[in-house]
């Protein structure tokens, strides 16, 4: 096995620079003077033009209502579920197992539609309402699974021997329960928030007049032809992301020393 | 204790009510109304007529249809073949990485989702025009005089697909691999097993579960993503996500539409079904 | 069990605030006006100018496609949007579900000052409905350093010396109606027989496509991806602008034509605004200022005045005696559409 520790780590290298290599495109492409793409001169020119656009900062703040919100209610949602189904034994569980993770199961496009029709049908108007349920239903998987499988790791006689001593089933939750599930409820959120402002399909298919998320904002410009002013979003996105990243490491690190 | 968990047998804990009445409420319930859409006949312009048809069902047997079903087909089999072919080195070489170093290659694989995905996709485009990045570089060098045509052809669309899904095979991939308890494999070299034998007797059914999970969250969206084939195969073949949301938005047909979302759904859950078998598992947690 | 009612209390809770959040939001806002349009069709200066001159707040929002805004309206029974800017054929389709009311000329009196080839058009011919904003021609623009031939029109792109090279758009009604053109015959033919007949021909044409777009064609052709691209008007300006080589052709055959016109909703919210908006874009300097954003054929005499001289060139100024007889893609009913469709997706395969 040594004899592969060279390889290994040059493999792992290649593939992360071919997916970071578009990457790096764009955010050079940020600075081109040109707007089609043959590389002309340096500019700030679309970083000026992306933060007068009123329309992306409206965007941007719609996707993170949606985003927020439902990525609260999936946790909420899916962590009692993960928990509710570990605990209880019926018929239909491992049906509505299934059932419960179809949004991220089946292409979007179906589930889409399917809002789309059902919505229309049933009058409710499109529009944050109908934008919150459906990014909450294709959130909820994220979280349930991610919680579920962190439970069948923990032993169930911590909880027991809490509530042997008089804890309440509420205390025994927050106390023992919560803080062991902790990191899987931060992961699957995490990851359900990424797909949430990243959603076009759905999104798509739901969102009504003024509610236009960031992704649908880029999808259109994408159709009216590239700018730069998406290549600069994108760069702009990725020092964000990263800063976060950066912070969230830090702030883990401080802790560390902390209780050391 | 035993008594309490005894209890529980044939009860559903409160705690799913949430979930259950969501899930009733905004997936089975949408999904049975576009069922029943597919059984009814459309309307002149717009939605549907009250007139009962298994029309919609007949049409998808037209080899023209069928032929988009193939092409479909292929594509995602393709697309989930090369994306394992670099996904399980790549997932099995993180794993052999130091820890510190790991934590590192996880973030960066974690990275792109928060980008784009469109943005990302445009990457690849600028890379690869007549005058792009590639094309640029190669004639700067004198390699080549005429730029290469590397767009709008086979090759680039799976290119895409890879680029595209390959971060979910490989977090699929090494979820299951880190887990992976090595001392089996040592005790396999112990016992006389060469590298490549331990390898294929012991570390790949071992991590089975990752792969296929790897596997499904690929082929799945594979099917529907028709996006990367329209910006990469310059929209030249059509495939059944695009022709799923032609008969929605353009043929405005919802009929025809949701039949064909119906044979989307039932191939998902057959390929949903090979997966709880080969994994022997029951419950589809191991996916992610 | 305590601690699940609990839960289940902040999950309504939340569902409730999420509810608040959405209500307040559309109390707040003093009835603004809300346009619905591609992204990017109407330049943020002409709608500040026209909240600074009338206080009405404008809300833009955007759809990618024309179908897709018909089905968004059909979805909001004709409400929720003030003021629509689409293409002709889809208006045909809103006026005939009744989902189009009739505009107020009491309001806009500047309708006056619309040319009169852009009056009366087949979807509103007695101009109750619509007030058209840009007109255009597609076009055939190549590039002479690849092609060796003679460009004289449609029936060019069989030419196998442009095997893979070919740029047309995305759209069944269009490139199937080109073809039709190329055979003498109506873009509106809805006869199976001449259909058959021109599926057939279209898959000749086939091993000389080298991708289908219909938003972006003109970035191919200046990327040098292809030799030849079929496209809109202010697609084929951008494209000359950029690459002033570049060939711009009027088909032999004949030539397509276009508008996007503007339109109220049956259920508009704030119809009186949108009535309003439409007597300010009507006036002369600022249809002047929309022509030259959008790069199409303004469509109100008075903004002529104050034109710019580039304004005035072979794309977006075809004269009229080049531009001779144009036809429109029209609505050709539920049937024929289907074979349009059909033939759309055997093409693709």
């Amino acid at each position: 096995m040594k004899k592969r520790s060279k390889f290994a780590p040059i493999f792992v290298a290649l593939i992360l620079f071919l997916m970071y290599l578009p990457i790096l495109v764009v955010i050079v492409y940020s600075f081109n003077e040109s707007k089609y793409s043959n590389w002309t001169g340096f500019t700030f020119d679309w970083y000026d033009k992306l933060f007068s656009n009123k329309a992306i900062g409206a965007s941007v703040i719609n996707s993170l209502k949606v985003g927020v919100t439902s990525c609260l209610l999936s946790i909420v949602i899916g962590t009692a579920g993960a928990i509710g189904m570990n605990k209880s034994k019926f018929k239909f569980k491992s049906m509505l197992e299934n059932l419960s993770l179809v949004p991220i199961m089946i292409p979007e496009i179906i589930l889409g539609m399917a809002y789309l029709a059902f919505f229309t049908f049933l009058d409710i108007e499109l529009g944050f309402t109908t934008l919150i349920i459906s990014h909450t239903m294709f959130c909820i998987p994220y979280v349930f699974i991610n919680v579920q499988s962190r439970l069948v790791g923990i032993d169930p006689h911590f909880v027991e021997a809490a509530r042997d001593m008089g804890a309440s089933p509420v205390r025994a939750f927050f106390d023992i329960t919560l803080p062991l599930i902790s990191p899987a409820i931060i992961s699957g959120a995490l990851l359900a928030f990424a797909m949430s402002i990243d959603d076009v399909v759905i999104s798509y298919f739901v969102t009504g007049a003024t509610t236009n998320t960031l992704p649908l904002k880029v999808f259109s410009m994408l159709k009216t032809g590239v700018t730069p002013e998406i290549n600069a979003l994108c760069t702009v996105m990725l020092v964000i992301v990263w800063t976060a990243i950066g912070l969230g490491l830090a702030l883990k690190r401080v802790r560390n020393l902390q209780s050391k | 204790m035993r008594r309490r968990a005894e209890k529980n047998k044939g009860k559903v804990s409160p705690a799913l009510w949430p979930m259950y009445i969501t899930t009733i409420a905004f997936i089975v319930l949408p999904l049975l109304y576009i069922v029943g859409i597919s059984f009814l006949e459309k309307g002149d312009y717009f939605g549907v007529k009250n007139v009962v048809t298994i029309e919609n069902y007949h049409k998808i047997f037209d080899p023209m249809y069928l032929s988009v079903l193939w092409e479909s087909l292929k594509l995602a089999i393709i697309t989930t073949v090369l994306t394992f072919l670099i996904g399980y080195p790549f997932a099995y070489c993180t794993a052999k990485l130091p820890v510190k170093w790991r934590g590192m290659v996880r973030m960066l694989l974690m990275t792109p989702f928060w980008l784009n995905s469109l943005i990302r996709l445009n990457g690849w485009i600028i890379l690869m025009k007549a005058n792009g990045v590639i094309n640029t570089v190669l004639q700067s060098m004198g390699l080549i005089e005429e730029p290469l045509q590397l767009l709008y052809n086979d090759g680039a669309v799976i290119i895409g697909m890879v680029y595209a899904l390959a971060p979910f095979m490989i977090l699929a991939i090494y979820n299951s691999v880190e887990k992976l308890d090595w001392s089996l494999v040592e005790a396999a070299r112990d016992l006389g097993a060469g590298p490549v034998k331990a390898f294929f007797t012991v570390t790949l059914p071992l991590s089975l579960p990752g792969i296929i999970a790897g596997c499904v969250l690929v082929f799945v969206p594979c099917i529907g993503l028709f996006y990367v084939s329209d910006l990469f195969g310059g929209s030249k073949t059509m495939l059944l996500g695009s022709l799923i949301r032609n008969e929605m938005l353009q043929a405005r047909n919802w009929p025809f539409g949701a039949a064909l979302s119906m044979l989307m759904l039932i191939a998902t859950i057959g390929a949903l079904q090979l997966y709880k078998k080969i994994a022997k598992t029951d419950s589809l947690q191991g996916i992610m | 069990m305590k601690k699940f009612v609990r839960l289940t209390a902040v999950v309504l809770a939340m569902v409730l605030m999420c509810m608040l959040l959405v209500g307040c939001q559309s109390e707040k806002e003093a009835e603004p006006l809300v346009i619905f349009t591609w992204s990017d069709y109407l330049p943020q200066e002409v709608l500040d100018a026209f909240t600074a001159e009338t206080g009405i707040p404008v809300e833009y929002t955007y759809f990618t496609q024309n179908e897709e805004m018909l089905t968004k309206l059909q979805a909001a029974n004709g409400g929720t949007y003030d003021l629509v800017l689409a293409s002709d054929y889809i208006i045909d389709i809103a006026i005939k579900e009744g989902l189009v009311q009739k505009l107020d000329k009491n309001i806009i009196t500047n309708y006056q000052y619309i040319g009169e080839g852009f009056k009366g058009q087949f979807y509103d011919p007695n101009d109750e409905y619509t007030v058209p904003f840009a007109a255009g021609t597609p076009l055939i623009v190549y590039d002479p350093a690849k092609v060796d031939i003679e460009v004289t029109g449609y029936n060019t792109w069989w030419d196998p010396s442009l095997e893979n090279s070919i740029v047309v758009m995305d759209s069944a009604r269009v490139v199937v109606g080109m073809v039709l053109k190329s055979m003498g015959y109506s873009l509106n033919e809805s006869d199976p027989a001449i259909l058959k007949q021109a599926e057939e021909k279209l898959m000749q044409l086939k091993p000389n496509i080298l991708a289908l777009d219909y938003d972006t064609p003109h970035e191919k052709i200046i990327s040098g991806e292809c030799a030849m691209a079929f496209m809109f008007t202010p697609q084929a300006y951008w494209a000359v602008t950029e690459r002033p080589e570049l060939e711009v052709v009027y088909p032999v055959e004949g030539m397509g034509y276009g508008v996007d016109s503007f339109f109220i909703p049956s259920q508009a919210p704030n119809a009186e605004a949108a009535n309003k908006f439409l007597q300010f874009i009507l006036e002369g300097e600022t249809a002047a200022e929309l022509a030259m954003f959008t790069q199409y054929m303004c469509c109100v005499e008075t903004a002529y005045d104050y034109l710019p001289e580039e304004y005035f060139n072979e794309i977006l100024y075809i004269p009229a005696e080049i531009l001779g007889e144009t036809e429109i893609v029209q609505d050709v009913g539920p049937e024929a559409t289907a074979i349009y469709d059909e033939i759309w997706t055997r093409f693709k395969q």
